[in-house]
């Protein structure tokens, strides 16, 4: 079951004006993203309910900032970042203080293209926390293959 | 040293020495994947002793067999049908391979391989140093380890290495490469431990020296080969610097290993490392810094370095002492034998499509796009053996399918002779690889490969000779086999309806030269055809392009492993991409296209250029059955797909016709 048209939804959580994200590095706003989500419903709608895409500073984090599929479509959330296991994310993308002012800066415009470009760069390094199968299932393929994953799991 | 390649490769060819072993030349067949070919519970079955033999047969100085996994869980197993050393009940079996290797005068070396992070394949979790998310979704998630799983691991390596040695196995080898656990704890990535097996380089690379003492006490009259990254290409992603990497060298040589390997890279590294779009000799760099480093040491080597000819300079140049060959051997085993008979212009080259690993990363046993009998060595089905009938065939299409064809047929015995309407052999490979911007003497070299075998085979090839049913009443009753090999074309007549469709260029005739593309295209179709042809207009003739593509992605027909490569070639080239968009209608203006949101757009051009699906020649196949008494057909003639499947399908009907 896939979310309606990746309406995007409510803004919860303690951080949701962004801002706490680690040592020196603030996340985007809460609004910023769920604006970046609902630009690009071709990325989202394929997403199932419950489905997670974390956002954090890879040195030291505190909270994440979440995308997280309902069924009402997307919600933006801040959470405490207790690990990544316990995130409940499908999967992180962990940004050092370069690549969070760079996705800080194209939230509003050009915000994949700036995470693609991260991710090739290594400034930031995207966690997949499921497997190929359950991702697939939850309908991963569209988002990962805008971050860059052409091959799902590949030697280069 | 008495055939003329050994005197002209004579670095290459000369004795050597590793432990107490002499080797009768300076080739390592290294293990470079694991081929899946295996039972699921770790016994090697008959067809890898079979592809063994024919490993164990290809002339190397030392021969590495496959990795096995050194583990009653199965933490160390990475691929499905990995082999297993973890008990005795599996010697048999490596008793085999030990003896076929020195049945044939190699050295006999057995890798173990523990995949730590790429491993748990069966279990659902893997282990690691450290608890680090994976970043491609092939793998488990992860577990850290405890000191006295680390204890029971380097003793499971020990024991596997006594029975390797029982087995009959000269030496051993573990493997960092390209990701696994030695190079998990060696790695500031995946190791951060805050205990005595993490934090500096020394304490880091202390597991690692604990598993070479481990083993060389187990084992001390025998090699020890260890597989280090000189890079790991993740420094980015706070990975080991090559400094750090050569560090760790040192302490492996401090603790009295007998070889390193040096490799480069790891399975998800952010970079290519021994695909098609890497050089030859691109990595030599980290085997001589090796080299020099490390004097009193071994040093085996061969990342993307194909050509044994490159081999023998690095070894008279002292880049290292062993050349370290795997995939050019699985493309041809008898590539060794061939450059000791100074016939290198016969070898079939590796090209680099990483077809193996990419049907390694689903789960299948390894195939070679070039070496259409790897892992079918057990199969009478797909040996080449005389004919018992002699028969004269013809082959329409001197692409791959016909050419692998008509060279199969051949050596059983047929008289064969090869017709195209093309001025050269190659098939539409040709207009492929004059536009690819990875290697394109790689592609280059296939075609070349069968020019010149089809000429010591003495096989007639009749180019600028377009075949139809004209040209067969002709030469009716001359032969006994007719096979339809004759490639594909652009299927013009999907899109006849659309107005201003004659405007629109053929693919085919752009990339083949034919006809000549302006400064302004838009290529319609953003598969392999098309992208490629996009990428090299780019790149070559400047023009401005724009790629449209009905489905919602680009590159579907690409090869998994290669995908990324389009991606970020037209990113590169700035090349835009209109996805889920279709054609509406050619004018002199440009092409009309409307998107998934049903918005129509004018993309000013001066070129449209058709890239879209093929059309395979079963008109021919009609027109052809009543004229001769067998009828086949291979390759895209019969389903249009890629370089592989052509050259499968153009063994298997010459290997049985």
């Amino acid at each position: 079951m896939t979310a309606a048209g990746a309406a995007t939804s409510a803004v919860a959580g303690p951080d949701a004006a962004g801002g706490a994200g680690g040592a020196g590095a603030a996340l985007p706003s809460a609004q910023a993203w769920q604006a970046a989500a609902q630009r690009r419903p071709d990325l989202f709608a394929p997403l199932d309910a419950g489905a997670r895409v974390a956002l954090l500073a890879r040195a030291q984090p505190e909270s994440m900032l979440l995308w997280q599929v309902e069924e009402a479509g997307v919600a933006v959330r801040a959470e405490p970042f207790a690990g990544y296991a316990a995130s409940g994310a499908d999967i992180a993308l962990a940004c050092d203080d370069e690549a969070l002012a760079g996705v800080r800066a194209a939230a509003s415009d050009q915000l994949f293209e700036t995470l693609r470009a991260g991710i090739r760069s290594g400034h930031i390094v995207c966690y997949i926390l499921r497997r190929r199968c359950h991702l697939e299932e939850r309908g991963f393929e569209e988002l990962l293959t805008e971050l860059g994953f052409a091959f799902m799991g590949a030697c280069r | 040293m008495n055939r003329p390649g050994e005197q002209k490769l004579k670095h290459l060819f000369q004795p050597g020495q590793i432990g107490n072993f002499k080797t009768r030349n300076m080739v390592k067949y290294g293990a470079c994947c694991v081929s899946n070919y295996n039972t699921r519970d770790g016994f090697i079955t008959p067809r890898e002793l079979a592809r063994t033999r024919v490993i164990a047969g290809t002339g190397c100085g030392i021969i590495t067999n496959q990795g096995a996994y050194p583990d009653p869980l199965g933490e160390g197993k990475s691929y499905f049908r990995q082999i297993a050393l973890f008990d005795d009940k599996f010697i048999p079996q490596f008793e085999m391979i030990a003896g076929y290797i020195h049945e044939f005068g190699g050295v006999a070396i057995q890798q173990i391989l523990h995949a730590g992070r790429y491993g748990g394949i069966d279990l659902g979790y893997c282990i690691q140093p450290s608890v680090v998310p994976q970043t491609l979704p092939h793998f488990r998630p992860p577990r850290e380890v405890n000191k006295e799983q680390i204890r029971l691991i380097v003793s499971q390596h020990a024991e596997a290495a006594k029975r390797a040695v029982r087995a009959g196995f000269d030496g051993t080898e573990v493997t960092s490469f390209m990701g696994y656990l030695l190079a998990n704890f060696n790695s500031r990535f995946t190791n951060q431990r805050t205990d005595e097996y993490g934090g500096s380089t020394g304490n880091r690379g202390r597991f690692m020296r604990e598993l070479i003492d481990g083993i060389k006490q187990a084992t001390p009259d025998n090699p020890l080969v260890v597989r280090l990254n000189g890079a790991e290409l993740m420094d980015r992603w706070g990975g080991n610097t090559e400094d750090e990497c050569f560090e760790l060298m040192q302490q492996a040589v401090d603790a009295g290993v007998d070889m390193i390997s040096v490799t480069v890279g790891w399975q998800e590294a952010p970079e290519s490392s021994i695909g098609r779009d890497i050089p030859p000799g691109y990595w030599n760099y980290l085997s001589e810094r090796a080299k020099k480093a490390f004097p009193g040491t071994l040093i085996t080597f061969g990342n993307r370095l194909p050509d044994p000819r490159m081999a023998d300079e690095c070894l008279r140049d002292g880049i290292f002492d062993f050349w370290e060959v795997c995939r050019p051997l699985l493309a041809d085993p008898e590539l060794i034998h061939k450059a000791a008979e100074d016939r290198l212009d016969e070898v079939r080259r590796c090209i680099g499509s990483l077809n193996c690993l990419s049907r390694l990363f689903r789960d299948l046993p390894y195939t070679c796009t070039m070496n259409p009998a790897l892992g079918h060595e057990v199969e009478p089905e797909y040996q080449v053996t005389p004919a018992t009938v002699k028969k004269k065939i013809m082959v329409i299409g001197a692409g791959p399918a016909g050419m692998e064809c008509a060279i199969t047929a051949r050596k059983r015995g047929h008289e064969v002779t090869v017709f195209d309407k093309a001025p050269r052999i190659g098939g539409n490979l040709y207009a492929y690889a004059i536009n690819d911007l990875a290697r394109p003497d790689d592609l280059l070299s296939v075609i070349s490969h069968y020019e010149v075998v089809a000429k010591k085979l003495g096989i007639e090839v009749r180019l600028n000779t377009e075949v139809h049913a004209k040209f067969m009443r002709s030469v009716l009753h001359q032969y006994d086999v007719c096979v339809v090999a004759a490639g594909a074309r652009i299927d013009r007549e999907r899109y006849a309806h659309l107005p201003g469709a004659e405007r629109m260029l053929d693919a085919l005739d752009v990339a083949h030269g034919r006809v000549k593309a302006g400064q302004r295209v838009v290529v319609v179709g953003g598969g392999k055809i098309g992208l490629t042809l996009a990428e090299s207009l780019r790149k070559h003739q400047g023009a401005e392009v724009t790629v449209v593509e009905r489905d919602k992605r680009i590159a579907g027909d690409v090869k998994p492993s290669f995908k990324w490569r389009h991606a970020s070639w037209v990113e590169e080239l700035g090349i835009p991409c209109r996805t889920s968009t279709r054609l509406l209608k050619v004018d002199a203006e440009g092409a009309t296209v409307v998107g998934a949101d049903g918005v129509e757009t004018l993309l000013p051009a001066d070129s449209v250029i058709l890239a879209t699906q093929m059309a395979p020649a079963h008109g021919l196949f009609g027109e052809f059955e009543w004229m001769v008494d067998e009828l086949h057909g291979a390759g895209d003639a019969l389903i249009p797909r890629g370089l592989e499947q052509a050259i499968q399908e153009g063994f298997r009907l010459g290997v049985r016709l």
